[in-house]
């Protein structure tokens, strides 16, 4: 009779997926993912609405026609809509000028709305006439002979190439942005850390069996490799967690932001590889773990015996 | 009596030398002064003296768990003084030791604990498992090889820790009273396993109280007293009443 083969069950040399500190880093892993991926769809948001204001911008001017002063209303607005229609005349003319549109009396009645509220009667009102200019593809534009030229034709009119505040806008959104980084590096340094004194802790709790791996003749590289396997794959589950909880958040910060009239937070969209990006935290933070755990038994090592 | 002759004189190279060795801790007096040693390749050796003599610091700088506080220590033809890390991992791999206390680890089987010399060294699953087999049936403990160490026997224990020793056919071999726990009818065995190793080349150092031991096996002896060391030849039993406990 042939004899039953023996089933044995092979255990980890250093039971290192259930001592202490374990769960102490997937919980740190965790959190750090979930304010990882916030900041990191917050930084890319933004980068890509400064991409969208400066295509929108680059592309585009505005023309103002300041209102007639004459008593007479209807007079006044039969003035201003003529100084409009002398600038119209001058940009269309213009080879870099792709199209100029006067702003429809909707429009500005829309645009003056939060100020002055509903049922006004743009036509009765001393207000500037706005003119959206849209530039060629790649139109380099000449603003102080377009002023020039504007200048000669209506007195009224006044160009604004919106590069004021839109400079203002980008280095307040550059600032965001810098304030992001600095807060996904402070993670990084914190889970650095946090993998760091966990990996110290658990190497003292292992002290005795890793001094007999020692004596069989065991390397350093042979306990690191076992601590960046049991780190790499802590911090991806503690990493997919936090990328759980993100997920939701991120996009009822989103759902929140659309709320927001005015266009603007509306450009802040993330594309497809920005989504990538995000998703790919859970990986990052286990390569980020593996790394730090491997470089951490190494040094310890060498202090410890 | 048994009388067994070295049979590897003809092999001249060292295995262990020591030059002026000296072992101290901390700021302490020297535990181990002045010691001259030259183990010859294939040698057999009894290691003795008193309790607290040294036989463990000196055993303990043999399987390079220790560098000396002064002089030169060679394992293998390699200074340990100036050996880097790595180094000495790969010169321990060539170095079998029983421990007194086992060093076993608690939490792996009998069959894991024997299996760790040759994991350590990236041995193929299935030649660990036929050879680790093969060793724990001839130490009868194949009826224990899922048992932890909790669950053995101090003899048991020993055995485990005398297979881990052996299992990776060692050239040098260091045991620390290894038939002290066992039972009567184990012990010969078990020293007829560390004669056919030393047979078949493996240099061994035993470290024991047993003076039947050292007159039923006629091997040289270290002997250590008053933190120096002595060499006495086969059948040469000076020093030994009185002076092994």
């Amino acid at each position: 009779m042939s004899k039953q083969p023996v089933f044995i069950s092979r255990h980890e040399e250093l039971p290192l997926q259930g001592d202490s500190t374990s769960l102490f880093l997937q919980i740190m892993v965790g959190i750090a993912v979930f304010l990882f991926s916030i900041t990191l769809a917050g930084v890319l948001a933004i980068n890509s609405m400064l991409l969208n204001w400066n295509d929108s911008i680059l592309g585009s001017l505005t023309v103002q026609i300041m209102p007639s002063t004459n008593i007479n209303a209807e007079k006044a607005l039969a003035e201003t809509i003529a100084h409009q229609e002398k600038a119209l005349d001058v940009l269309r003319n213009m080879n870099e000028v792709e199209n100029a549109e006067p702003l429809s009396d909707k429009q500005l009645e829309k645009l003056i709305q939060p100020w002055l509220g509903d049922g006004i009667s743009i036509q009765s009102l001393p207000i500037p006439r706005i003119i959206d200019v849209k530039l060629k593809k790649g139109a380099d534009v000449d603003y102080m002979d377009l002023a020039y030229k504007l200048a000669q034709a209506t007195p009224m009119a006044s160009v604004d190439n919106h590069k004021l505040w839109l400079n203002k806008l980008i280095r307040f959104a550059d600032g965001l942005k810098l304030l992001a980084l600095s807060v996904l590096a402070l993670v990084i340094m914190i889970t650095s850390g946090a993998i760091f004194y966990t990996t110290q802790t658990s190497l003292g709790l292992h002290k005795y069996t890793i001094s007999i791996l020692h004596l069989m003749g065991a390397k350093d590289t042979y306990v690191a490799q076992q601590y960046a396997k049991r780190s790499a794959i802590l911090a991806f589950q503690g990493g997919f967690f936090g990328l759980l909880i993100g997920l939701p958040t991120i996009f009822g910060i989103a759902s929140l932001a659309q709320q927001i009239e005015g266009g603007i937070i509306s450009e802040a969209s993330l594309s497809f590889y920005d989504w990538c990006t995000i998703i790919s935290l859970p990986i990052l933070s286990a390569v980020i773990a593996m790394i730090t755990a491997y470089y951490t038994v190494k040094q310890t090592l060498q202090k410890m015996m | 009596m048994l009388n067994i002759n070295n049979n590897n004189a003809s092999k001249s190279s060292s295995i262990i030398e020591m030059q002026n060795v000296g072992i101290r801790y901390d700021q302490g007096p020297e535990i181990l002064s002045d010691i001259k040693l030259s183990l010859r390749r294939g040698s057999f050796h009894f290691l003795t003296g008193k309790s607290g003599a040294g036989k463990t610091s000196l055993l303990s700088m043999m399987y390079l768990a220790q560098k000396p506080s002064r002089g030169t220590v060679s394992v293998f033809g390699h200074n340990v003084n100036f050996a880097n890390r790595d180094s000495l991992a790969l010169l321990r791999r060539k170095i079998g030791v029983v421990f007194q206390d086992f060093r076993l680890i608690d939490h792996l089987s009998a069959f894991d604990n024997v299996a760790l010399p040759l994991r350590v060294c990236g041995m193929d699953e299935r030649e660990i498992r036929k050879r680790v087999m093969e060793l724990l049936q001839w130490v009868e403990l194949d009826k224990s090889i899922q048992a932890t160490p909790a669950t053995l026997s101090g003899g048991e224990k020993q055995r485990v820790a005398i297979a881990r020793a052996v299992i990776n056919r060692p050239d040098l071999l260091l045991a620390d009273e290894p038939t002290g726990n066992v039972d009567n009818d184990i012990a010969p065995k078990l020293m007829k396993l560390f004669v056919e190793l030393n047979r078949l080349g493996t240099t061994v150092v035993i470290a024991t109280h047993s003076e039947k031991l050292i007159h039923d096996f006629a091997y040289p002896r270290l002997h250590l007293q008053n933190h120096g060391l002595k060499i006495y030849g086969p059948n040469d039993y000076t020093n030994m009443r009185g002076n092994l406990v």
